[in-house]
């Protein structure tokens, strides 16, 4: 072995070279990281208060390091687009590409410039964390990369829906939007981050994700196949649903929802009418059960459930007191918001399934609901709620004060009648802007002129009718007063109504938010109409069921009670809709559902029973 | 003076004793409780358990006096003369029971229940706002909110049935 050389092992004196050091301050450097950059990229941040669970994070992170968790005690609220979880993180497959900040709709998440973590091997979980607020270890570290409008992956602004000037709809019944061209159809379904908060809200569960995948991938057919697994009425709700996915919808919490109900017109309209009937029948029994269901109401609840039942193979008659199908929607709101024809094609697709419609055809008139029972194994009861409510103000029992949804059956029906020169509505929901904007229609095709007044009880910020129907309205020549409440109609020497007296509305609701109206009475106004309209709410006329089914049946409230299923307390009679739930068009397709699952289970335990026997 | 011009006077009196005040408002309790008593069996079962309600409200208001009656504090100052209200005419006038027809509706029950606790509300709020401080005034005060909270209970539910649809 070589010997080292001597420059190697240094002087002999070395060791004593490090005295040097006695005597010099000593310098201690800091064991913690070094300040990272501004936009460094970092532990993650999560604001739980502006995090909505929405999941976009998870669906958009390659590398499955994110996972949806659960929160205890956190929100939980489809209604408004909540749910109650949070994303943790996995940092052993992150990679710190701050995707999910660029992509999260609320902008709840951004990355620290926190980037140290240390553990033992025992303490491994720790690298799987929830983040908050506080960042990774509570210690307040600044943000880093954070979400900016060039960064932003979310496109905030829907694309805008063509429709007719004022101008120009505003003496006649076409319908008032032109609908997505292909382009527009496809910017708009990009906009989509395919989080499904439009499925939790939607009482249907609509599987709108997936319809809008399909539009944005062109491939219309298969986008009305998806909406045709939960919804028979897809023009209808894609052209008048209140569309509560939109609500709920991830990206309106900072910009404008997708426009779920328009791609929903988009792709029905899209698609040939023949078309859409075999997509319907798809997944329809080729056989029949031998059980027949008598349906009451031929609306959007009565005929959804007639659609299923159909399908399974029962023989389905439904029973309509009017000349045509499609209950509210058509009766109740004016063709230029749901046209005719359209209405027609999803009825269409129903009966081209098998189901059988008499129309003119009253129940308790016609025929009886002892008849029904002992003619079918299940009756659905979907009878709507076509009467009127009146305030019963005086003066309200004239000739002259008419209810709104008379009115607005009156114009489908094509039933003439005299065009007052000037009209008050009394209400301030979409059925008051129905009538008010019909009759406006009217006026000007007959006077050349509108003289229409509404007047509601609530404040203009608190209206119930939509924003867009009160917008609307106001083009088209309807004075809509706010916070007037009606006292009496008053009429003239002879007789004849010639108006409505208000006053000023204080307040509507006390401090416990009850219904306690408080008015000015030295506010007095007189509205000058020929006619009052009352668009004050709507009743189910039972009145077909007959004293002793009303009697046998149970009631909850003044409703007609039924189970989860909307079984009656009767074991034959189901109910569905909006003589169940109130006025909802959406509410009434999923309630058809219902109570078609309900009566399909039935039928087939009583089969199961004879069988046996 | 004649029967007729002696109710007339009592009608108008300025003044009156406690005793009057709540005999009169016993009465209204017992016939508003006897007239949904009455209406039960005549309205339709949909809306028979607002006036099955209404009963029983009336039949725990009549009870509530009945015991007040009896109340030594109350007793010992039962011949105390209050002032008559405004509202008075008003309130006795609701004894009298309307005529709501052979099987009136929900809204026709509703308004009238509305109309007869308005007229208690403001009477015993005039009372109240009248009578010294002491066990009198306490009563009165009591009184009137009940009736002002069983009011904004029957409008709640006027709201919610003709304004928001019936169901």
């Amino acid at each position: 072995m070589a010997d080292i050389s001597y420059k190697d092992k240094g002087s002999i004196l070395n060791p004593l070279k490090n005295l040097q050091f006695f005597g010099r301050k000593p310098v201690t450097e800091p064991l913690g990281p070094r300040p990272a950059s501004k936009n460094y990229r970092g532990f993650h941040l999560n604001d739980w208060d502006a995090c909505i669970g929405c999941g976009t994070c998870q669906k958009v992170c390659d590398n499955a390091a994110i996972s949806m968790v659960r929160v205890p005690n956190a929100i939980e609220d489809p209604v408004k687009g909540i749910r109650p979880l949070r994303p943790a993180i996995d940092y052993g497959r992150c990679c710190w590409c701050a995707l999910c900040v660029d992509v999260c709709p609320t902008a709840a998440i951004s990355l620290s410039r926190e980037y140290v973590h240390v553990c033992t091997e025992d303490q491994i979980d720790s690298y799987f964390m929830l983040p908050d607020a506080s960042g990774m270890h509570g210690k307040p570290f600044a943000e880093g990369w954070a979400k900016t409008e060039t960064t932003d992956l979310i496109d905030l602004e829907r694309q805008e829906m063509p429709e007719m000037a004022p101008e120009s709809r505003s003496d006649n019944f076409d319908e008032i939007v032109a609908g997505y061209d292909d382009q527009q159809a496809l910017l708009e379904a990009s906009r989509c981050v395919q989080c499904g908060m439009c499925h939790d809200a939607c009482p249907t569960h609509m599987d709108a994700p997936e319809y809008i995948r399909a539009i944005w991938e062109g491939r219309a057919e298969d986008a009305v196949r998806w909406m045709y697994q939960s919804n028979p009425f897809s023009h209808v709700c894609g052209r008048v649903c209140t569309h509560r996915c939109e609500t709920a919808c991830s990206i309106g919490s900072r910009g404008t929802p997708i426009a779920i109900r328009w791609l929903k017109r988009y792709a029905m309209d899209k698609i040939d009418h023949e078309q859409v009937k075999a997509i319907a029948a798809e997944g329809k029994v080729d056989y029949l059960t031998g059980k027949r269901v008598a349906i009451i109401g031929a609306g959007p609840a009565g005929l959804t459930a007639a659609y299923d039942l159909v399908k399974k193979g029962h023989q389905v008659e439904v029973f309509e007191g009017l000349d045509k199908a499609g209950g509210m929607t058509r009766f109740g709101i004016p063709e230029y918001r749901m046209p005719y024809d359209k209405l027609d094609q999803d009825v269409d697709v129903i009966t081209s399934l098998g189901v059988k419609i008499h129309y003119n055809c009253r129940i308790g008139q016609d025929r009886s609901m002892d008849e029904l029972q002992n003619k079918f194994d299940a009756v659905v009861l979907a009878i709507g709620l076509q009467k009127g409510r009146s305030t019963r103000i005086p003066g309200s029992d004239h000739a002259q004060v008419r209810a709104a949804v008379d009115l607005l059956r009156m114009i489908t029906l094509g039933e003439k009648f005299e065009i007052p020169k000037s009209a008050v509505v009394i209400g301030g929901g979409n059925v008051a802007m129905d009538i008010a904007r019909s009759m406006a229609r009217l006026q000007r095709q007959e006077y050349g002129e509108v003289r229409m007044t509404v007047t509601a009880l609530e404040p203009r910020d608190q209206f119930l009718a939509d924003p867009e129907e009160v917008k609307e309205a106001l083009e088209e020549g309807v004075v809509i007063l706010d916070s007037r409440g009606p006292q009496a109609c008053t009429l003239d020497e002879e007789g004849r109504l010639n108006g409505l007296c208000t006053w000023r509305v204080l307040s509507i609701f006390d401090e416990n938010h009850r219904f306690s109206p408080s008015y000015d009475d030295t506010d007095e106004q007189i509205h000058e109409g020929e006619i009052v309209i009352e668009a004050i709410g709507q009743m189910a006329d039972i009145g077909l069921l007959g004293e002793d089914l009303t009697e046998a049946l149970e009631w909850n409230r003044g409703r007609l009670q039924v189970d989860e299923n909307g079984r009656t307390s009767e074991a034959w009679l189901w109910s569905a809709g909006d003589c169940v739930n109130g006025p909802d068009v959406v509410h009434a397709v999923a309630d058809g559902h219902r109570v078609a699952a309900s009566i399909d289970a039935y039928l087939g335990s009583q089969e199961s029973v004879e069988a046996g026997a | 003076m004649s029967e007729g011009h002696s109710q007339s006077y009592d009608r108008i009196r300025s003044k009156k004793t406690l005793q009057e005040i709540l005999e009169v408002a016993t009465e209204f309790e017992r016939a508003a409780r006897d007239f949904y008593s009455d209406l039960i069996p005549r309205v339709s079962k949909q809306i028979r358990y607002l006036v099955e309600e209404l009963a029983q409200e009336e039949q725990e208001h009549y009870d509530l006096f009945t015991a007040l009656a009896s109340n030594p504090e109350i007793e010992s100052a039962i011949l105390k003369e209050v002032d008559t209200p405004m509202s008075d005419r008003r309130f006795s006038d609701a004894i009298h029971l309307p005529d709501l027809g052979d099987s009136p509706d929900d809204q026709a029950v509703l308004q009238y229940a509305m109309g007869r606790e308005h007229a208690a509300m403001e009477q015993y709020t005039a009372l109240a706002e009248s009578a010294e401080p002491g066990p009198i005034k306490d009563l009165f005060t009591y009184l009137a909110n009940e009736e002002t909270k069983h009011k904004a209970e029957l409008e709640k539910i006027y709201y919610e049935t003709i304004h928001s649809g019936g169901v």
